[in-house]
C-alpha cells in the first residue's frame, strides 16, 4: 500500500514539476496537463496488482501511455537540438523493437537491419517525390509493405536454414545494399540519395500552442519529435500484444526448442519467415521515419556499418526484451552527445582519427563484453537487481 | 594395475557414482556390468579422464590419475575404448589407426610398425585400410576402434560395450580376441558389458553396479554362480 | 590463338578467374574456421586487414615486399591465436548467436581501432610484379603478371592447406579435433590446442588474401577494404557448403568467373544482385551446399 501511493505522489509531483515551468502559453500548459493527468492515472492503475495480474492487455496500454507521456512532455521543453535526437532514438527505436522481436521470439539475427531501415527511408523518399501531399500515414504503410517484401525474400531461406547462415546473407545484403541503390539509381538518386520535395511541417494546431515569435524550427522540431515518439508508442504498443501473443509464445518454444515446436503442431518454416517479416517491417518503419526527421535521405546513411550499429544497440540495451530495445534507442539518441562530451574531456582533437572512430570503438568493446558478459544486456541486468530487490 | 577407490560422479543432481572402489589386476580382465544406466559408462569415463569425480581417485600403478586431463591420460597408458566405437567415420582404416598411434613418443617407423603389427592382428583391417571407416560393418568398426587404441601400446585397455550391436558369433570371436590379447601382454582390461553372459565367460574378476553402487566385486565364476546376482542384477534367468 | 586469347570470353574468364581466386581464399578460411568450432568467423576479413596494415603500415614504406607479406602473416597467424584465446574460447557452447554477435562486435573494434590508427585514407600497396596486362599482337590480355601471381599464390596457399590437412600428423589431428573432440581427446589430441591452431592456419590464409586484395590499385588498403569482399567469399562458402573446403574452393572461383560475365555483358551494378539471387536460391534449394557431400551413416 505505501508503496502505491508513493508511487503515484511521486508520479503527480514529476508531472506538475514538468508542466509547471517554463512553459512558454497557457495553452501548451493545458495540453502538457493532459498529456501529464494521463501519466498519473496510468502509473495509478498500474500499482494495483490486480490490474496487472488480470488485464494484460490493459497493463501494456498504460505502459505505453506512461512512455509516450513522459516523452511527448519532454519534446516541449527540450531544445531543438533535444529533440531532433529524440526524434532520431524515437525511430531507432522502433527498429530496435523489430530486431529483438526475430532474435527474442525465433533466435536469428539479422545483420542487415540498417538495410531493412533503408528500404523503408528510401520509399518515403522515391513516394514522396513521385506524389506530392501524400498523406503522412499512407507514406509510411508503404515504407512498411516495402520492408515486409524484401524482408520476406531474405526470410524465406529461413524455412530451411538457421543462424549463422542467415546472419551471413542479411550481412551480405547490408554490404551490398549501396550497390543495389545505384542498380536503381535513376529512382533513388544515386550517391547523392533524395531530398524530399517539401519539409514535413507542424501542423497549425502545433503552431499555436506557441507564441508568435517561436522559430518555426523549433516548433517543427517539437512536432517531429512527437510524431516519431507517437510512432514508437504504437509500435511498442503492437510488439508487446505481439511477445505476450500466442504466436509470440510459440515463437520462443521455436527458439527454444524446435524440435517440441514441430510436435505441438507449430509450423516452423512459416513462423521463422514471419519473424523475419516483422522484423524487416519495423526496421523500414524507422527508415522511412528517419527520411521524415531529416527531410532527406543518402545512401551512405544506410550502410553496413548502420547495420552493426543497430546490433550493437539492441545487444546492449537487451535482446530479445522490448525494455532493451527503449534503453537502446536512448543510446543512439544521446550517444553522439555523450561521446562529443568523452572528446571535450579528453583533449582529444575532434577532427582528429581517434575522436572520429571513438563511437565504433566504444561499441564494438561494449558489444563483445556485453554479449560474452553479460548475454542480456542493461535490462537483464537491470531485471535482475529488481528481483534481488530487498524493500 | 589400476585402482578405484570412493569414487563418486554427479551430474548436476543425479548422482551417477556412489563411492565405487575396486581393482583391476594386470594381465586379468576385470568385467563391470550391471544394467542400463548403472554407472558403468560413467566408470570408464571417470578412470580416463573425460569426467572429473566429485570424490574419490583412480590410481594407475599406484601414481594418482585424477585430476590429469584426458589427453594425459591416454599419454599414461590407459587406451579407451568408448561406446559405440567411436571411429572417425570420415577417415581411412589407416588414418583412424595413424592418430591413434600419434601418442607414442616412437618415431615415423616405429608407428608404422606398430601399424603393421595390428593388421597381422586384425588382418581384416589390413584389407580395407583405405577404406572409409564408415563402410566398415559393426564387428569390423569393433575391431578398428580396438586396434586404434592398441596400437598406442596400452598398459590398461578400457572397453566399453564392445559387443553392442554384434551378432552372436561376431561378439564370441570378439572375446577371444580380449582375452588372448589379455594373457599375451600382459594388458590390464576392463571390460564394461551388459551382455553379462558372454563377459563373465572370459573375465577373471567381476564387479557388478547397480544405480552407481558396487553391489559386487569378487572372482568372476564367483559373480557367475551367484543365483542372486544373476537373477536381480545381470538379468540372467535361465 | 592470338585473337582466342584477347578475345572477350577468354578475357572475362581469366578476370573472373584472378577475384574468384579471392573468394575462394576467404571461402577457404571461413570454412576451417567453421568446421572445427562452428563458428561463422565474421571478423576474418578485419582480421586479415588489421594483419596487411602490420605489414604495409607499420613498416616503413621502402620495406621490401617480401618482407612486408612475412610480416603481415606473421601478424595475422598471431592475431588469429590471440583472438581464439581471449574472444572466442568464451563463446564455445554459448547458444549460436552468442558468437555471431561478438565477432561482429569484433569486427567493429578492429575496424575502428585501423581508422584511429592509419585513417579511413586508402593506401597503395607497392605490387611486386606489373599489374599491367600482357599484349598479344597489340591487344592486351586480361592477365598481368601481378595478376598471374596472385592466382599462383592463391593455389599455392590452398595446396599447402591441402597438404598440411592431408599429410602431416597435425593436419590429421586438425580434422579429428573438427570432426570429433571427444575421441580426439581419447586418443591423445589436444583439442584445444587443435582450435586455436585451426584459427591461426585460417587467419594466416587471411592475411595472404587481405594482401593481395589490397594490392589491386583499386581500392587500396582501408579498414573496410574486406568487407565486400568477405561478402563475397561468404556467399561462395555458403553456396559449396560451409562444411566443403573442396566446395568452397569450387564455388569461389565459379563465383568470380561467373560475377565476370554478369558485370562484362550486364553491368557491374548487376553482379550484387545476381550474387544475393544465387545465395538466396542456393540456399533454398541445397542449404547444406552444392557441394556436401552427404556422408552415408550406418549404425
Amino acid at each position: 500500500m505505501a508503496t502505491r501511493i508513493s508511487a503515484i505522489a511521486v508520479a503527480l509531483v514529476a508531472a506538475v514539476a514538468a508542466v509547471a515551468f517554463g512553459v512558454p502559453t497557457a495553452r501548451l500548459r493545458i495540453v502538457l496537463a493532459l498529456i501529464a493527468a494521463l501519466g498519473v492515472v496510468a502509473v495509478a492503475l498500474l500499482t494495483s496488482a490486480r490490474v496487472r495480474a488480470e488485464h494484460p492487455v490493459v497493463t501494456r496500454t498504460l505502459v505505453t501511455v506512461i512512455v509516450v507521456a513522459v516523452a511527448l512532455i519532454g519534446t516541449a521543453r527540450f531544445s531543438t537540438n533535444v529533440d531532433t535526437d529524440l526524434s532520431l532514438g524515437a525511430a531507432m527505436t522502433i527498429v530496435l523493437l523489430g530486431l529483438s522481436f526475430l532474435t527474442g521470439s525465433s533466435g536469428q539475427i539479422s545483420l542487415g537491419n540498417g538495410a531493412f531501415m533503408g528500404v523503408g527511408a528510401f520509399t518515403v523518399a522515391i513516394w514522396a517525390n513521385h506524389h506530392h501531399a501524400s498523406p503522412l500515414i499512407l507514406v509510411l504503410v508503404l515504407a512498411v509493405v516495402a520492408g515486409a517484401a524484401v524482408g520476406f525474400l531474405f526470410g524465406l531461406p529461413a524455412t530451411r536454414l538457421r543462424g549463422p547462415y542467415l546472419a551471413g546473407m542479411t550481412l551480405a545484403f547490408a554490404v551490398a545494399f549501396g550497390a543495389i541503390l545505384n542498380v536503381f539509381g535513376s529512382w533513388t538518386g544515386g550517391d547523392s540519395g533524395l531530398q524530399l520535395p517539401s519539409a514535413e511541417n507542424a501542423p497549425h494546431w502545433l503552431v499555436h500552442l506557441y507564441p508568435a515569435s517561436t522559430a518555426s524550427l523549433s516548433v517543427n522540431s517539437v512536432w517531429l519529435a512527437g510524431l516519431t515518439v507517437v510512432a514508437a508508442g504504437i509500435a511498442l504498443f503492437f510488439m508487446s500484444n505481439l511477445f505476450a501473443s500466442r504466436f509470440g509464445r510459440s515463437m520462443r518454444l521455436v527458439r527454444d526448442n524446435d524440435v517440441a515446436a514441430e510436435l505441438v503442431g507449430i509450423s516452423l518454416p512459416r513462423a521463422r519467415v514471419a519473424a523475419f517479416v516483422i522484423s524487416a517491417a519495423y526496421a523500414a518503419l524507422g527508415g522511412g521515419l528517419w527520411t521524415i526527421v531529416n527531410n532527406a535521405v543518402t545512401p551512405s546513411t544506410y550502410g553496413f556499418a548502420l547495420s552493426i550499429t543497430i546490433l550493437s544497440l539492441v545487444v546492449i540495451g537487451g535482446i530479445g526484451t522490448i525494455p532493451g530495445a527503449i534503453i537502446g534507442g536512448l543510446i543512439y539518441a544521446y550517444s553522439n552527445s555523450a561521446i562529443g562530451w568523452i572528446t571535450a574531456h579528453t583533449g582529444l582533437s575532434p577532427q582528429g582519427n581517434v575522436a572520429s572512430q571513438l563511437n565504433g570503438i566504444i561499441f564494438g568493446t561494449l558489444l563483445v563484453l556485453t554479449i560474452v558478459f553479460a548475454p542480456l544486456g542493461i535490462s537483464g541486468a537491470l531485471r535482475r537487481l529488481w528481483s534481488r530487490r530487498t524493500w | 594395475m589400476i585402482g578405484v577407490s570412493g569414487l563418486s560422479v554427479t551430474y548436476g543432481a543425479v548422482q551417477a557414482l556412489r563411492d565405487v572402489s575396486f581393482d583391476a589386476e594386470p594381465g586379468k580382465i576385470t568385467a563391470v556390468l550391471g544394467a542400463n544406466g548403472a554407472g558403468k559408462t560413467t566408470l570408464l569415463r571417470t578412470i580416463s579422464g573425460l569426467v572429473k569425480p566429485r570424490a574419490g581417485v583412480v590410481t594407475l600403478e599406484g601414481k594418482t590419475l585424477t585430476g590429469t586431463h584426458a589427453e594425459d591420460i591416454v599419454r599414461r597408458g590407459v587406451g579407451h575404448v568408448p561406446e559405440g566405437r567411436g571411429v572417425i567415420g570420415e577417415f581411412s582404416v589407416e588414418e583412424n589407426l595413424r592418430l591413434g598411434s600419434l601418442v607414442t613418443h616412437h618415431g615415423r617407423s616405429a608407428r608404422r610398425e606398430a601399424l603393421e603389427r595390428q593388421y597381422t592382428l586384425f588382418p581384416v583391417l589390413g584389407e580395407r585400410r583405405r577404406q572409409a571407416a564408415a563402410t566398415l560393418s559393426g564387428g569390423e568398426r569393433q575391431m578398428l576402434a580396438m586396434a586404434r587404441a592398441l596400437v598406442a601400446q596400452p598398459r590398461v585397455l578400457l572397453l566399453d560395450e564392445p559387443s553392442l550391436g554384434l551378432a552372436p558369433l561376431v561378439t564370441a570371436d570378439l572375446m577371444h580376441t580380449i582375452s588372448d590379447l589379455c594373457a599375451a601382454s600382459g594388458l590390464t582390461v576392463i571390460l564394461v558389458e551388459q551382455n553379462a553372459k558372454s563377459a563373465l565367460r572370459i573375465a577373471d574378476h567381476a564387479v557388478v553396479l547397480y544405480v552407481g553402487r558396487v553391489v559386487a566385486n569378487d572372482r568372476a565364476d564367483v559373480v557367475a554362480g551367484d543365483e542372486r546376482l544373476r537373477q536381480y542384477y545381470l538379468g540372467l534367468v535361465e | 590463338m592470338d585473337a582466342f586469347l584477347t578475345s572477350r570470353i577468354v578475357s572475362d574468364i581469366l578476370g573472373g578467374l584472378t577475384n574468384g581466386v579471392i573468394y575462394a581464399l576467404v571461402a577457404l578460411s571461413l570454412v576451417l574456421i567453421w568446421r572445427s568450432t562452428r563458428i561463422l568467423n565474421f571478423a576474418q576479413g578485419a582480421m586479415a586487414m588489421l594483419a596487411a596494415y602490420v605489414g604495409f603500415a607499420v613498416l616503413a614504406p621502402s620495406t621490401n615486399y617480401w618482407v612486408s607479406m612475412a610480416v603481415a602473416i606473421v601478424a595475422g597467424v598471431a592475431l588469429g591465436a590471440l583472438t581464439e584465446r581471449t574472444v572466442v574460447r568464451l563463446l564455445y557452447g554459448k547458444p549460436e548467436i552468442n558468437p555471431v554477435v561478438a565477432m561482429v562486435g569484433f569486427l567493429l573494434v578492429l575496424e575502428s581501432v585501423a581508422a584511429a590508427i592509419w585513417s579511413t585514407t586508402s593506401r597503395s600497396l607497392p605490387t611486386p610484379f606489373s599489374i599491367i596486362d600482357w599484349q598479344l599482337a597489340g591487344r592486351p590480355v586480361a592477365m598481368s603478371p601481378f595478376a598471374l601471381y596472385e592466382v599462383v599464390t592463391a593455389v599455392v596457399v590452398m595446396v599447402v592447406v591441402a597438404l598440411v590437412f592431408q599429410y602431416t600428423s597435425v593436419g590429421l589431428q586438425l580434422r579429428a579435433a573438427a570432426l570429433n573432440p571427444e575421441v580426439s581427446r581419447l586418443l591423445g589430441v589436444r583439442v584445444t590446442r587443435m582450435l586455436t591452431l585451426g584459427w591461426m592456419l585460417a587467419s594466416g590464409v587471411g592475411a595472404v588474401t587481405a594482401v593481395l586484395v589490397a594490392s589491386n590499385y583499386f581500392t587500396g588498403l582501408t579498414p573496410t577494404t574486406m568487407d565486400g569482399v568477405f561478402a563475397f567469399g561468404f556467399i561462395a562458402a555458403a553456396v559449396g557448403g560451409l562444411d566443403s573446403p573442396v566446395g568452397a574452393l569450387v564455388a569461389g572461383v565459379l563465383l568470380g568467373v561467373v560475377f565476370q560475365f554478369v558485370g562484362d555483358f550486364i553491368n557491374s551494378n548487376a553482379i550484387i544482385l545476381v550474387a544475393l539471387g544465387l545465395l538466396i536460391v542456393s540456399l533454398m534449394v541445397r542449404p547444406s551446399g552444392l557441394f556436401t557431400r552427404r556422408t552415408e551413416r550406418r549404425v
